[in-house]
């Protein structure tokens, strides 16, 4: 029954997402979830024993998330980036399709191994480097780049941080993981790259001379072969972590202090631009949205969500998969992809575990990964869309942009939720 | 005559061999490339956002490769099109600036007190989906409507 008590904390709950969502007078995302999870903590909505041991059993998240940008900084110190696009400028030999489809792959590349950040916040500006030194037209591909870094995102666990919160809860293997998300993440990738050649099929098919390839300035040539190496190691290390269920924060971690070792050894540390390069702002935005979304979890919310969701399914499993990938989908892209992920785990934990249930989880996966890419409201990695439509004006062509997302995405959500349903 | 080519990224030495085709060689040419920095702020701008790994204060790391990639890129197709002026027996400037093209353009046609603005009609529509029928891309429209002179331009394949 609704009193007072659980009204306040269902507002507070709200008004966080709210915040989060706007980000009024420049408050930040951080800052929002952080001052929600205060008031709950305040309200007596989680008591501080609870949250204390909550976060500490989050652990893997944590050290995952750290592992993973300082191994995506120390790469792009390291000049693996730039050496990635240089190798896909030669191999396309001048013919600006090759080139969209060699970027199309390095950015996958990059996507299932380092995750979907380093693909949108790296290897983008990269390409955008590159492509204009090719005096060929910059749109197309920095929104190749932008889109298959959601695409991909579920190619391989550690292609977002997303899985490893969904997987750090439910548990699941890499057999499991590839089983249900491997064909739909193939689909989707095949999509979004036969999509993409088409509506800019005119523009990539223009040629350029091989001679304006600026050759790539690697700071140190030793230490960029140690980091090559190392970088392979790190990938064998994530998928035999992932299929012997072997926590996967140590493989970052481990990894990113070997390359911070390589670093130093060859005297290629910047100590400042990789503190610099650290997004900590993240560990407190996710700290107070786990609180947040445990006092909500604690009002019975997301069991009756829960509830609800089984009753909106019947008894039929697909209709259950479409509204579990399209529901966090929506909600991915109206606030951020982070907090509709813990609601869904908090939901999907309270269902009982019968195996079509179980595979609502990959179905959460789809639509969290997914969700940004819908329109340009969602997370950051599709912001550039919304700078973009107000920088240009609504031309004709900036709305067929935003209609590219609303009517690709759904397609890729619903095959890919097939493609599940026929794996039960 | 005194005329102001815009030089798009590509282009250039088709744009001039047209002109002077059309006017003679007996041209003052200003051949003007503008570097957008629209998408590169718009670039800067996602990279800063909320949350992610950029520094908040200081250059971003790859700031200065984005700059030299846009004047390099500059420079060549302007001095691609001097060269064809040239050949054309045109007597041609060169100027590289940055900022908005369209307003940029018409701003260096106030201050030379230009006769012509000659620029491609698909100016500022490339890297967009072309669907419907060929249109003037946004450059060209602004300059169409803002120019303190007559304005050519040009229709063909960039």
């Amino acid at each position: 029954m609704l009193n007072v008590h659980v009204i306040a904390g269902i507002s507070i709950f709200l008004v966080t997402l709210v915040v989060i969502m706007v980000r009024p007078s420049g408050v930040s995302e951080a800052a929002a979830a952080a001052g929600g999870a205060v008031l709950m903590l305040m309200g007596g909505y989680v008591r501080p024993a609870e949250a204390a041991s909550l976060l500490l059993n989050n652990w893997n998240v944590y050290g995952f998330f750290l592992g993973m940008m300082a191994i995506s900084a120390l790469a792009d110190q390291a000049g693996i980036f730039d050496m990635l696009a240089y190798r896909a400028g030669k191999w396309a030999r001048g013919s600006g399709l090759r080139l969209f489809l060699a970027l199309f792959a390095v950015g996958m590349t990059i996507t299932a191994f380092l995750s979907n950040d380093a693909t949108a916040l790296i290897l983008t500006p990269v390409v955008y480097a590159l492509v204009t030194r090719l005096r060929l037209p910059v749109m197309p591909f920095v929104f190749a780049c932008t889109f298959i870094a959601d695409t991909a995102s579920f190619f391989l666990p550690v292609s977002n941080p997303i899985n490893i919160l969904v997987l750090d809860a439910f548990g699941g293997g890499l057999a499991t993981f590839l089983r249900y998300l491997l064909l739909p993440s193939l689909f989707c990738i095949g999509l979004n790259m036969a999509v993409f050649v088409w509506l800019f099929r005119r523009d990539i098919w223009a040629c350029y001379s091989l001679s304006d390839l600026p050759e790539v300035e690697l700071p140190n040539r030793q230490f960029f072969n140690f980091s090559s190496a190392t970088l392979v190691l790190i990938a064998i290390a994530y998928l035999t972590a992932a299929a012997t269920q072997f926590p996967i924060s140590f493989v970052a971690l481990g990894g990113s202090g070997l390359l911070f070792l390589g670093a130093a050894w060859y005297r290629c540390l910047d100590t400042t631009r990789l503190y610099r390069e650290i997004s900590w702002s993240l560990f407190l935005f996710i700290t107070g949205l786990f609180i947040v979304v445990r006092a909500v979890e604690n009002l019975g919310l997301t069991a009756a969500f829960g509830r609800e969701l089984l009753q909106l399914a019947g008894y039929s499993p697909l209709k259950a998969i479409l509204v579990t990938a399209g529901g966090t989908a929506l909600g991915a892209n109206l606030i951020n992809n982070v907090p509709m992920a813990l609601v869904m785990i908090s939901v999907l934990g309270t269902i009982h575990a019968s195996s079509s249930n179980r595979v609502l989880i990959y179905a959460a996966i789809i639509g969290a990964d997914l969700g940004p890419n819908l329109t340009t409201v969602g997370s950051l990695a599709t912001m550039l869309w919304l700078l973009i439509l107000r920088r240009r004006g609504l031309e004709v062509s900036t709305r067929e942009y935003f209609k590219l997302g609303v009517t690709v995405v759904p397609a890729m959500i619903v095959i890919g939720s097939l493609l599940i349903w026929l794996k039960l | 005559m005194r005329v102001i080519c815009a030089i798009g990224q590509r282009g250039g030495p088709e744009l001039v061999n047209r002109l002077s085709g059309i006017v003679g060689d007996k041209t003052e040419c200003l051949l003007l490339h503008v570097i957008d920095t629209g998408p590169r702020h718009d670039l800067e701008e996602y990279l800063r956002g909320p949350l992610h790994r950029r520094p908040d204060h200081g250059e971003p790391p790859h700031e200065a490769a984005l700059k030299a990639a846009e004047e390099t890129a500059g420079r060549a197709a302007v001095e691609e099109a001097v060269i064809a002026a040239q050949h054309a027996g045109m007597q041609a400037e060169a100027s590289v600036k940055e900022g908005r093209p369209e307003e940029i353009i018409v701003q260096t046609a106030k201050d030379a007190r230009a006769e012509l603005i000659v620029i491609w009609a698909g100016e500022g529509a490339a890297g967009h989906p072309h669907i419907g029928p060929a249109s003037v891309g946004h450059t060209a429209r602004f300059v169409i409507d803002h120019a303190p002179c007559d304005v050519l331009l040009l229709r063909g394949p960039l």
